[in-house]
């Protein structure tokens, strides 16, 4: 049996190959990431998985294929798994599309739907020990066409649960919505655009549809300003009845820009609007996405059972590369007692020379929801380069913050020192620290509770081979935590060991 | 098994292959959707993926606009694509016409085009010719490497 598979993909491979230099083009990327080691605190200290993800894609004029394939490999073999997880057919041309299998498709700005795909990114949660690659997409069939005064989509299919693996048995539950959903965007002038979008769901054990419904509208105003706003309500709802037992989401943005001046100004109201049960819709935040390390961690996700806010930034960039960001986010939760998010937050990238910069930031917020009182952080980076090939950068951030309810002050500590040799080839050593007692206490060692502080120091490097491979080696301990990419969050683990990833485009 | 038939695929094809970039649409800064085709350059394509939470991206764009202003539109094309979701919609406009942007901008929300080009981070550039290859590609930026990414531009052009 082995050696015909082995034939078979020989067969495959040269007919596959004759076909795409012929008919297409035959695309791709894989990543292969091999872990030796395990979540710090826990058995075995020595388990070794790896974890490969292809991705093929198959372009012939107007029509494409798609297919990601996904495997892990543990010693646990009930984790194990070999999938195709995602595949699609596509037709294409200017002003028309189809896709039939997997894909991405937000409705307006996210309160009714939003999937989302962010590539290269391996998902492990500490229940399942499974990883897998993080996206939301939504499996069905799709249509959107586009002319010079309107636009329309419609879909019908099912999101994606991605907190559940793709081994997760029952397959069913991992996409146990069905949506039906249209949008309609008219442009009557060339600086107004008025739209509307309708979606139904079928949510697991119920014949009924829920019904829910879209209104938005993005205006060009004289002198550079750009207003915008959306409110999706249920249709068994009011309409414009902002009452906390109505179920709703009202957004809005405004935006300016002159010069080298830009500000936005964005408010939120939600209610009971989270669409379960694989919840699928992602109203914004309005907080400030952050990439410093103490700061991503410290981020808000929305209650969109009750949740107000604004937020407003601003940025300004000077003549000779100096530029400032300055940020402002309220948030008023209110679902068995109030709850407040306050935070503000500067910036500064200093640009003494082109070889050396500085960038520092101030972030003071009060977070209600998490406890978190009076919390400060500061960060300073530098970044000094030789030549057009080697460069030196050192990042300092600390953060501290009193519990709600306790005198502690708690503190993390983070420091990085990289060097850059040419563009192909980095190395780096990051430093982590805290005294958050839910992280320094061990608890395989119940009932007693550790306090000291917990560290953590880990050692990268990364080596571009050429444009189509990267190697990238970790080695040590690494923090896990809340994190947030393209405004997408979920917790990532602790990692304590080496871990090795080759990249390949071709 | 089934895994020894997708990585014969794998292999098989890379010599074989040149990345195209597939005629994709994608909603720009005032919300209308607009092809590849439509705002592509005639010879050099060059495609900056950013973001507004990205750092390095803030000292990258202000060096790919003194490219744009050196370079005529008919030779290079500059076009950025913002992967920002609908979190940061809001910011996305006012933070690069603050930073002087006057090319085509472009949002990528759900990663979808990242995705099909093979990009993984912020910042990457691309530079597509006008057969729709992409002939150079460029992960991560720190400073000084603008002027690698010029010369290649140059001895493209000169091709």
């Amino acid at each position: 049996m082995k050696g015909f598979l082995k034939i078979l993909a020989l067969t495959f491979f040269v007919l596959i190959t004759l076909w795409s230099s012929a008919v297409g083009q035959l695309y791709g990327t894989n990543t292969f990431e091999f872990q030796f080691g395990n979540l710090p605190f826990e058995e075995d200290t020595d388990l070794s998985t790896s974890y490969n993800q292809l991705n093929l894609y198959y372009d012939s004029g107007k029509f494409s294929l798609f297919g990601k394939a996904e495997q892990f490999l543990s010693l646990h073999t009930e984790r194990n798994y070999f999938q195709l997880t995602q595949k699609r057919f596509q037709y294409q041309d200017d002003n028309f599309r189809i896709r039939l299998g997997n894909f991405y498709e937000t409705i307006g700005s996210g309160l009714l739907l939003r999937s989302y795909d962010i590539p290269g990114s391996v998902f492990e949660s500490d229940f399942y020990r499974t990883r897998y690659a993080f996206f939301r997409d939504l499996e069905g069939i799709a249509f959107d066409a586009s002319l010079d005064w309107v636009e329309i989509k419609a879909l019908r299919a099912e999101p994606l649960q991605n907190d559940l693996p793709p081994n997760f048995k029952p397959d069913s539950l991992r996409r146990p919505d069905l949506l039906e959903a249209f949008q309609a965007n008219f442009f009557p002038t060339e600086n107004l655009s008025l739209g509307a979008a309708v979606m139904r769901v079928n949510t697991p054990n119920s014949s009924n549809y829920e019904e829910f419904a879209s209104l938005m509208t993005n205006i060009q105003l004289p002198a550079n300003f750009q207003l915008f706003g959306e409110y999706a309500f249920s249709t068994e709802s009011d309409l414009f009845s902002f009452n906390n037992d109505q179920s709703y989401a009202l957004y809005s943005g405004l935006n300016y820009f002159k010069g080298s001046f830009g500000v936005s100004f964005e408010y939120k109201n939600y209610s009971n609007f989270r669409l379960e049960s694989s919840g699928f819709n992602d109203p914004p935040s309005l907080i400030k996405e952050h990439t410093y390390p103490v700061l991503n961690r410290s981020t808000h996700v929305p209650n969109t059972s009750s949740e107000k806010g604004v937020q407003a930034e601003a940025f300004y960039s000077f003549e000779d590369g100096h530029s400032l960001v300055a940020n402002y986010a309220y948030t008023l939760n209110n679902v068995f007692n109030k709850k407040e998010y306050r935070e503000y937050f500067l910036e500064g990238l200093y640009k003494f020379s082109d070889e050396f910069s500085l960038k520092s930031f101030i972030d003071f917020a009060t977070d209600e929801r998490e406890g978190q009182d009076n919390r400060i952080s500061l960060g300073l980076i530098s970044d000094k380069s030789f030549g057009n090939s080697r460069n030196v950068i050192i990042d300092l951030q600390y953060q501290t913050y009193n519990e709600f309810g306790s005198s502690d002050k708690i503190e993390n500590y983070f420091a990085s020192l990289s060097f850059g040799f040419t563009s192909a080839f980095n190395i780096s050593a990051v430093f982590e620290a805290t005294t958050e007692l839910g992280l320094t206490d061990n608890p395989s060692t119940f009932p007693e509770i550790e306090t000291d502080t917990r560290t953590w120091l880990g050692f990268y490097s990364l080596y571009r081979v050429n444009t189509s491979n990267s190697v990238a080696l970790f080695v040590g301990k690494r923090r896990g935590g809340p994190a947030c990419t393209s405004g997408i969050c979920y917790e990532i683990l602790d990692f304590e060991g080496a871990e090795l990833r080759i990249t390949t485009r071709f | 098994m089934k895994y020894l038939l997708l990585l014969s695929l794998l292999f098989g094809t890379l010599e074989h292959s040149k990345n195209e970039v597939p005629n994709f649409r994608l909603k720009n800064l005032d919300e209308r959707t607009v092809s590849y085709n439509q705002v592509k350059g005639e010879n050099l394509t060059v495609i900056d993926f950013w973001a507004t939470w990205c750092k390095p991206c803030v000292k990258s764009i202000p060096e790919f606009v003194k490219m744009d202003e050196e370079f005529d539109d008919t030779q290079v094309q500059f076009i950025g694509i913002s992967i920002d979701g609908p979190r940061n919609k809001a910011k996305v406009k006012p933070f690069i016409k603050s930073l002087g942007v006057e090319y085509p901008v472009l949002r990528d929300s759900d990663s979808s085009v990242m995705g099909r080009l093979g990009v993984r981070a912020v910042p990457s550039l691309l530079i597509i010719n006008s057969d729709n290859e992409i002939i150079y590609f460029h992960e991560g930026y720190k400073s000084g490497e603008e002027v690698e990414i010029k010369n290649k531009i140059l001895e493209l052009l000169e091709e």
